[in-house]
């Protein structure tokens, strides 16, 4: 019972968009979508909506081929946005509804329930030219959800949106999962999937780099983060006191902070052993914390490139792909 | 598995929906309505021209060649045709007044068939007299048989006949020879009506040229419209190509057809006034030649069809040409080789009205791209048989299905590609793969 993407490959004459992609979301789910841009994201969704026929490889939601499935089954947030701009809001949104299938009257409900949940019921007779970036971003996701579907594909929905918007975004999608929707998107956000999602993909170069649960993909990591503060009385050299640790036991220092220091530190050195060393120095430690690393820590380490940095820009090979099965 | 396979709500439905959009959105401009405005006082201003070219007109001799081998029947004939046609209208003042009738005394019926084919005589009008004293009346003219002029001579020849001592009271008898070809569902039509028929029918190719590029001009901006504003990427994952396309095409041409009607249905009005509105402006006289002889009902619903079916074509072309684009501007360079076919077309149709019987023409009345405009010239100018008009608009439907397959595939590939312009080659990598 899920959206199963098998072995997609796609090639656009001698570029390869997709080399084996293959993940799957359980229904339900909240799912974070992952990649630099340029990695095989948008081409993904496009053989999803039947927009583009892959070369090999299929894609399926429920058992059934998603190229044999009803438009309507899909609500799909593009990653660039577009609206008429001349129409009003109402019209508009009324009118993709009617491309869904959906009746008049019943759509002109729906549309005003959602208006009135995102925090712009004044904007239903409104030409869209004349909305905010933030609120035409709202009415397109009201556009991708009208037609009540099963599974909702979003590319960056949360990209231009103030922090107020972002929560009412937020709130939106975690409505859409009360209802029972699958929720698939991608974003730059890290902070945004660790709040969202249960599980993730993160791909590179049209195949999954690393999936699964949010936390085992953090396990399977092979890095721990340990934070240390120094209760410093005062010292006057401050951070840099904690310098040496840079390469003690194969630990980085990712962090070099005021009020803490950051280490990444491979799985299998004892952290407890890094602890007595700094306190064998006669160092007083005020904070000592073992963590899994940020997402962003992985998909830096994972891809070589920070979230939404093009792809072409990856200095180091990001190693053999690994998939956690989900 | 095409698309249109897919369990949407349907081509129909979709389809109106898109062409309703689309309908409202074009009509509801200030420049479509300033426009039309525009062009319902330009087809009006040409609508009375006839009549304003009368009034200019109205001080023209009508010359009368008249032949007879007795020089006493030519004398008689020009005193009672004088008298009959050129009398002073009640209320004229005879200082003034000219006579619109002239007579010119031939001898010669050789000279005077040549005056009539160099246009200096309207007609000749020869009387003989028959061997049962009884007057004959041939006349010759350029005009068709049952044009007015010809009316008017056998009401004057009839004067002359009555009068005629000899004649016995043998009513005259009168005939009427038109010196050209053309047909009309085999009966012979005159050389005016000809020439009439020519100028109508270069005036519709002209207007279904215009009209074509222009409307069609639209389809392919408002699809490059929906990619540019980035619309088109919701419009896709709601509908197929074909739904798109289609509704896209019958909407702007649903628009461009109320321009059409607004702006023929005053023309159209002024052309039936004709009458009543010469008479008003002109005074009383003779009626003289329908302005746009030929304009009847069977030639307007050809030239519907013609234009709908053309429409078609070339829009869905439009269409597929304004998806390869990201930026409106590029338009007009990528419908270049479209504009150039309705271009060479059109011209084609044009220049060819006076050959319209040669094999060229005729192929050409066949060919899908420029059969709109070519079957329009043969059909009102030439002769042809219902099964050609009906074969030709047959090819043209068919090769629309043909084009509707083939643009929605350009459109499905064209519409998801951005940046640069996509090469030949990679185009038709892609449209391979492409969701027709």
């Amino acid at each position: 019972m899920a959206l199963v993407i098998d072995r997609l490959v796609k090639r656009f004459g001698p570029v390869v968009a997709l080399d084996g992609m293959d993940f799957r979301v359980e229904r339900g789910a909240i799912f974070g979508f992952l990649g630099a841009n340029g990695a095989g994201k948008t081409t993904t969704i496009r053989i999803v909506l039947d927009l583009l026929k892959p070369d090999e490889g299929t894609t399926t939601w429920l058992g059934r081929p998603t190229d044999e499935l009803p438009r309507r089954t899909w609500g799909y947030l593009p990653e660039e946005r577009g609206l008429y701009p001349r129409m009003t809001v109402l019209d508009q949104l009324v009118f993709f509804a009617g491309l869904y299938g959906v009746e008049r009257s019943n759509a002109t409900r729906t549309v005003r329930e959602w208006l009135e949940r995102l925090r712009i019921p004044s904007a239903a007779d409104r030409r869209t030219d004349e909305l905010s970036k933030g609120n035409q971003q709202k009415v397109q996701f009201i556009a991708a959800i009208v037609h009540d579907p099963e599974v909702l594909i979003m590319d960056e929905p949360f990209s231009g949106l103030d922090p107020v918007n972002s929560a009412i975004m937020r709130e939106a999608f975690l409505e859409m999962r009360g209802r029972g929707k699958t929720l698939v998107f991608s974003t730059h956000q890290m902070e945004t999937v660790e709040a969202l999602c249960e599980s993730i993909v993160i791909v590179d170069r049209g195949r999954v780099v690393v999936g699964g649960a949010v936390r085992e993909v953090k396990r399977a990591s092979g890095r721990q983060v340990i934070r240390i503060a120094l209760d410093e009385d005062g010292r006057a050299d401050g951070p840099d006191h904690l310098a040496w640790l840079d390469g003690f036991q194969g630990a980085r220092l990712t962090r070099p902070g005021a009020d803490y220091v950051e280490l990444t530190v491979p799985r299998g050195v004892d952290p407890q052993a890094i602890l007595r060393a700094v306190l064998d120095r006669g160092d007083r430690v005020a904070r000592f914390e073992i963590a899994d690393p940020s997402l962003e820590e992985i998909f830096i380490e994972r891809v070589g490139v920070r979230p939404g940095d093009p792809d072409d820009l990856v200095l180091t090979p990001s190693g053999t792909p690994e998939t956690v099965p989900s | 598995m095409s698309g249109a396979g897919r369990t949407s709500p349907g081509l129909r439905k979709n389809g109106a929906l898109i062409a309703r959009r689309e309908y409202l959105d074009r009509v509801r401009t200030r420049t479509f309505l300033a426009a039309t405005m525009v062009l319902v006082v330009v087809a009006v201003g040409l609508a009375l021209a006839p009549i304003a070219v009368r009034y200019i007109d109205r001080s023209t001799i009508v010359r009368i060649g008249i032949v007879s081998a007795e020089p006493d029947l030519r004398t008689k004939s020009i005193e009672v045709l004088d008298g009959i046609l050129n009398r002073v209208p009640d209320g004229s003042d005879p200082a003034t007044w000219r006579k619109p009738y002239a007579f010119v005394e031939l001898a010669d019926a050789g000279a005077a068939a040549r005056g009539v084919d160099a246009g200096d005589l309207r007609g000749v009008l020869t009387v003989s007299r028959a061997t049962d004293r009884g007057l004959d009346f041939t006349f010759r003219t350029s005009g068709a048989s049952d044009s007015t002029i010809s009316q008017v001579m056998q009401f004057a020849s009839f004067g002359v006949g009555v009068l005629d001592a000899g004649a016995q009271f043998r009513p005259p008898n009168f005939s009427v020879e038109s010196t050209t070809g053309a047909t009309d569902a085999g009966r012979p039509i005159g050389a005016q009506a000809t020439a009439s028929r020519a100028v109508l029918s270069t005036i519709l190719i002209i207007l279904i040229f215009i009209t074509l590029t222009i409307y069609g001009m639209w389809v392919a901006t408002s699809v490059a419209a929906e990619k540019s504003t980035r619309v088109m990427e919701l419009l896709i994952s709601a509908a197929t190509p074909r739904e798109l396309l289609v509704g896209k095409v019958v909407g702007v041409g649903g628009a461009g057809l109320t321009q059409y009607v607004a702006i023929l249905l005053p023309a159209a009005v002024v052309v039936l006034l004709q009458e009543p509105l010469s008479a008003l402006l002109l005074g009383p006289g003779p009626a003289g030649e329908a302005p746009l002889q030929g304009l009847t009902l069977p030639i307007l619903a050809a030239f519907l069809m013609f234009f709908v079916l053309g429409f078609v074509l070339y829009a869905l072309l439009y269409a597929a040409a304004g998806s390869l684009v990201s930026r409106q501007e590029d338009v007009q360079q990528l419908a270049l080789p479209l504009s150039l076919i309705s271009m060479a077309s059109y011209i084609i149709a044009v220049t060819g009205i006076g050959t319209v019987g040669s094999t060229f023409m005729v192929v050409m009345s066949f060919v899908p791209f420029s059969s709109p405009f070519v079957m329009l010239s043969r059909i009102l100018v030439g002769r042809v048989e219902p099964w050609e008009i009906l074969l030709s608009a047959g090819i043209l439907a068919a090769s629309s299905a043909v084009v509707l397959v083939l643009a929605s595939r350009i459109y499905a590939t064209g519409v998801l590609l951005y940046g640069q312009r996509p090469g030949i080659r990679d185009f038709l990598r892609a449209a391979r793969t492409a969701i027709g």
